[in-house]
C-alpha cells in the first residue's frame, strides 16, 4: 500500500484496502472557511433536525474570504457561523484577517502526519504536505457524516507518481514547476486519482514549498496529492510546537517499497522555463514567452497558493530601490498573521510599500473577489492566485494569468507580463 | 422523479472544463436555489437559465463541474429541475455532490459528439445509456457503483442516513467491484 492507503485502511479499521474500495473512515480534522462554514451549518441545522456534533474539537473554522465583511449579507453570514460555533462549543476558530484558511490550520498546529482532514473546498489536499490526507467533501457529507460521527465515506484512489528530478534554472520558483505539471498532466489527467510528488527536487524542498503541489492536485482533477513523509516533515511538525509544552504523537505512514501506480511520470525540473496558466482556464499552462509583453492592471502576491513567506521575500527581493509601472496595482495579502508579522519584521512591507506595492490584511485576497480584487471589462491582472476562469473575478471579459511571485514582482514592475529572468534580482 | 431511472427530455449541450464558478457565480452564493438557478450557466449560454424546462438534459464534455468544490454548484443546477446530467467526464467533487444530493448523472466517453442542443434524448442511469432520439444513434456510459446508486435511489445522502439503509455492508470489502 501507499500512504494514503494506509492511511485510509487504518482510519477504516481494515488490514488494507485497493483502489476502487469504498471506505467508510475517521476523520481527524474538519476545516471550513467562513462561507463553507455557513453552508455546511444551513445542511446541519434544516436537514440534520436533532443533530448534535459528534466532536467540536474536529471543527476548526478560519475566515479567510472575508477579512472585514463589505456587505450586510457578508457580514450576516460570518454572524452566523460565529453563533453556531459558540452553540456548538467549537473553540477552532479564526476570525476574519487571520490569513488563508489551510495556510492558518497547518500553522495552528492542528495537523500532524497520518491524519485524515477534510473540507468543503478544493484545496484540502494541502495536508498530503505532512503526510496527512486530505481532500475535499461536499456539504452535505460535511454536516450528515462528518459533523454527526466524525466519519466521511471515500473511495480509494489510484495512483500517479510523478518523479521530479534537477535542479531549476534562475528565477524559475515551485510554482512555477507546480504548474509546469498542471499543464504536463492537462486539467483533467488526473480525475480521481491520487498523486505522489516524489524524487530528488521534492526531497529538496521544505514543506512550505512542498504544499503548492497537494494545493495544485486539484488542477489536474486530482483527489488528493502527497510526499512521503521524511525528516523535513518532521523538523517542520516540531517547529509547529516548538512554543507548546509537548509535541503530540504522530504516526508517519509512508509508502511500501511494492506500491503499485497508475502511471509514473518523470519530470527534469532543470528544463522548466516560468510558467504562466493563461485565461480562461487554470490547464491552459504555458511557458512564458507566451503571453510576454500583455499589459496588466492589477499584480498580487496571495491567495491559497500564494502570500506565503517565501513569496513576499521573493516580492521584495526583486522590487527593493525599485517603483512599480505607474498604471499597476500591486496587492500583497499574507497567507496568515505569523507570515505578516515575520514580513513585517524583516522590513518587507517597508520595502515593498515604498516600491508603490498596497499590503492587505491576512485572508484569501482576491479569490473569488470576496474581498476585494473584482476587475473591470477587459482588464488584466496577474497573481499567485489559484484560479483564472472566467468571471471570478468580476467581469467574465476581464483576463487572469497565474504566475510565479517573481513573476508576479517582474510584471508589477515593467506594466506588462515579464520574464523575471531578464531582470536583476538581489 | 422518474421511478425506473430513465429520463427523456430535451438536450442542453456545453463544452470542457466549465468550472462550478459559471455554475453558482459568487455574486450568487447567499440567494434563494431559485435566485440560484436564474444565475446558472448564463455566462456560458445566456439562454440557459432562461429557457430550461424540468426534466431537460444536460450533456457536456471534459471535467464538467471543475474549479471550486463548491458543493452550492449542484444545488444550483438541481434547482432547475433538470432532469439528468451527463458528461464524458465529471470533475470528482462535482461527481460527488451531485450523488449526495441525488441528482441523476451518468459518465459516457463519446458522449458529446453524439448530440446537439435541441436533441430529444433519453438517459437510463442504472444501465448507463444515452439515446439520442433525434438521430437514433446511443452510446454506453459507465454505470454507478452500487453504493452510489443506493445513495442517488435514496435521493442522496442525508435521505440515505435518514433511512437507516446506510449500512457497514456498503463500505470497503463489500464494495469491491
Amino acid at each position: 500500500m501507499n500512504m494514503v492507503e494506509k492511511i485510509l485502511a487504518r482510519k477504516s479499521g481494515q488490514k488494507s484496502v485497493a483502489p476502487g474500495d469504498v471506505v467508510l473512515a475517521d476523520i481527524d480534522l474538519m476545516c471550513m472557511h467562513d462561507l463553507s462554514a455557513n453552508f455546511v451549518m444551513k445542511v446541519f441545522e434544516h436537514e440534520m433536525e436533532g443533530a448534535s456534533i459528534a466532536d467540536p474539537n474536529k471543527l476548526a473554522f478560519a475566515f479567510d474570504h472575508n477579512f472585514a465583511p463589505a456587505t450586510r449579507e457578508a457580514a450576516e453570514a460570518l454572524a452566523a457561523v460565529r453563533r453556531f460555533a459558540k452553540k456548538h462549543k467549537v473553540k477552532n476558530v479564526f476570525d476574519s484577517g487571520c490569513g488563508s484558511l489551510h495556510h492558518v490550520i497547518m500553522e495552528a498546529g492542528l495537523v500532524t502526519p497520518g491524519m485524515i482532514v477534510v473540507g468543503c473546498d478544493s484545496h484540502s489536499p494541502i495536508y498530503g504536505a505532512i503526510g496527512a490526507f486530505g481532500t475535499g467533501i461536499g456539504n452535505n457529507s460535511m454536516a450528515a457524516l462528518g459533523f454527526t460521527q466524525n466519519k466521511g465515506w471515500f473511495k480509494v484512489p489510484e495512483t500517479i507518481k510523478i518523479h521530479f528530478h534537477g535542479t531549476p534554472m534562475k528565477s524559475v520558483m515551485p510554482r512555477d514547476i507546480s504548474q509546469y505539471l498542471v499543464g504536463k498532466l492537462g486539467e483533467d489527467g488526473a480525475i480521481y486519482k491520487a498523486l505522489e510528488y516524489a524524487g530528488p527536487y521534492i526531497e529538496s524542498l521544505e514543506v512550505n514549498d512542498r504544499a503548492l503541489f497537494p494545493l495544485q492536485a486539484i488542477d489536474v482533477g486530482g483527489k488528493c496529492g502527497f510526499v512521503n513523509p521524511d525528516e523535513k516533515t518532521v523538523r517542520y511538525v516540531q517547529r509547529l510546537f516548538a512554543s507548546k509544552p509537548s509535541v503530540p504523537e504522530f504516526e508517519m505512514l509512508a509508502n511500501d517499497a511494492d506500491c503499485r501506480y497508475a502511471e509514473i511520470v518523470d519530470i527534469d525540473v532543470s528544463r522548466i522555463e516560468p510558467q504562466v496558466a493563461c485565461p480562461p482556464t487554470v490547464g491552459n499552462v504555458k511557458p512564458i514567452d507566451a503571453a510576454v509583453g500583455t499589459p496588466i492592471n492589477v499584480a498580487e502576491a496571495g491567495g491559497s497558493t500564494g502570500g506565503r513567506l517565501s513569496d513576499i521575500r521573493a516580492l521584495a527581493r526583486c522590487l527593493a530601490n525599485r517603483r512599480i509601472h505607474p498604471d499597476v496595482r500591486l496587492q500583497v495579502v499574507p497567507a496568515s498573521r505569523d507570515i505578516y508579522l515575520a514580513a513585517l519584521k524583516e522590513g518587507l512591507f517597508e520595502t515593498l510599500h515604498m516600491a508603490g506595492a498596497n499590503i492587505f490584511p491576512p485572508s484569501a485576497g482576491s479569490n473569488q473577489a470576496f474581498n476585494m480584487g473584482a476587475l473591470a471589462e477587459d482588464e488584466v491582472m496577474i497573481s499567485t492566485q489559484a484560479r483564472n476562469f472566467p468571471g471570478r473575478n468580476g467581469h467574465p471579459k476581464a483576463r487572469h494569468f497565474l504566475a510565479s511571485p517573481l513573476t508576479v514582482a517582474a510584471s508589477a514592475l515593467t506594466g506588462k507580463i515579464t520574464d523575471p529572468r531578464t531582470l536583476e534580482v538581489q | 422523479m422518474s421511478t425506473n431511472w430513465v429520463f427523456q427530455g430535451r438536450c442542453w449541450k456545453f463544452g470542457d472544463n466549465i468550472p462550478t464558478d459559471a455554475l453558482a457565480p459568487t455574486h450568487v452564493m447567499f440567494k434563494t436555489p431559485q435566485e440560484m438557478a436564474a444565475s446558472v450557466l448564463e455566462t456560458v449560454n445566456p439562454e440557459f437559465p432562461k429557457k430550461v424546462r424540468p426534466g431537460d438534459i444536460l450533456v457536456a464534455g471534459r471535467n464538467f463541474g471543475c474549479s471550486s468544490g463548491r458543493a452550492l454548484a449542484t444545488k444550483a443546477l438541481a434547482a432547475t429541475k433538470i432532469g439528468a446530467v451527463v458528461a464524458e467526464q465529471f470533475s470528482r467533487t462535482f461527481y460527488r455532490n451531485c450523488l449526495e444530493i441525488g441528482l441523476p448523472l451518468m459518465e459516457a466517453r463519446g458522449v458529446h459528439a453524439l448530440v446537439n442542443d435541441g436533441d430529444e434524448v433519453r438517459v437510463d442511469i442504472k444501465a448507463a445509456t444515452l439515446e439520442n432520439l433525434t438521430t437514433g444513434k446511443s452510446i454506453q456510459g459507465t454505470p454507478p457503483s452500487p453504493f452510489l446508486l443506493k445513495m442517488l435511489e435514496a435521493g442522496g445522502l442525508i435521505p440515505l442516513l435518514k433511512s437507516g439503509k446506510f449500512a457497514a455492508g456498503d463500505f470497503a470489502g463489500a464494495a469491491r467491484r
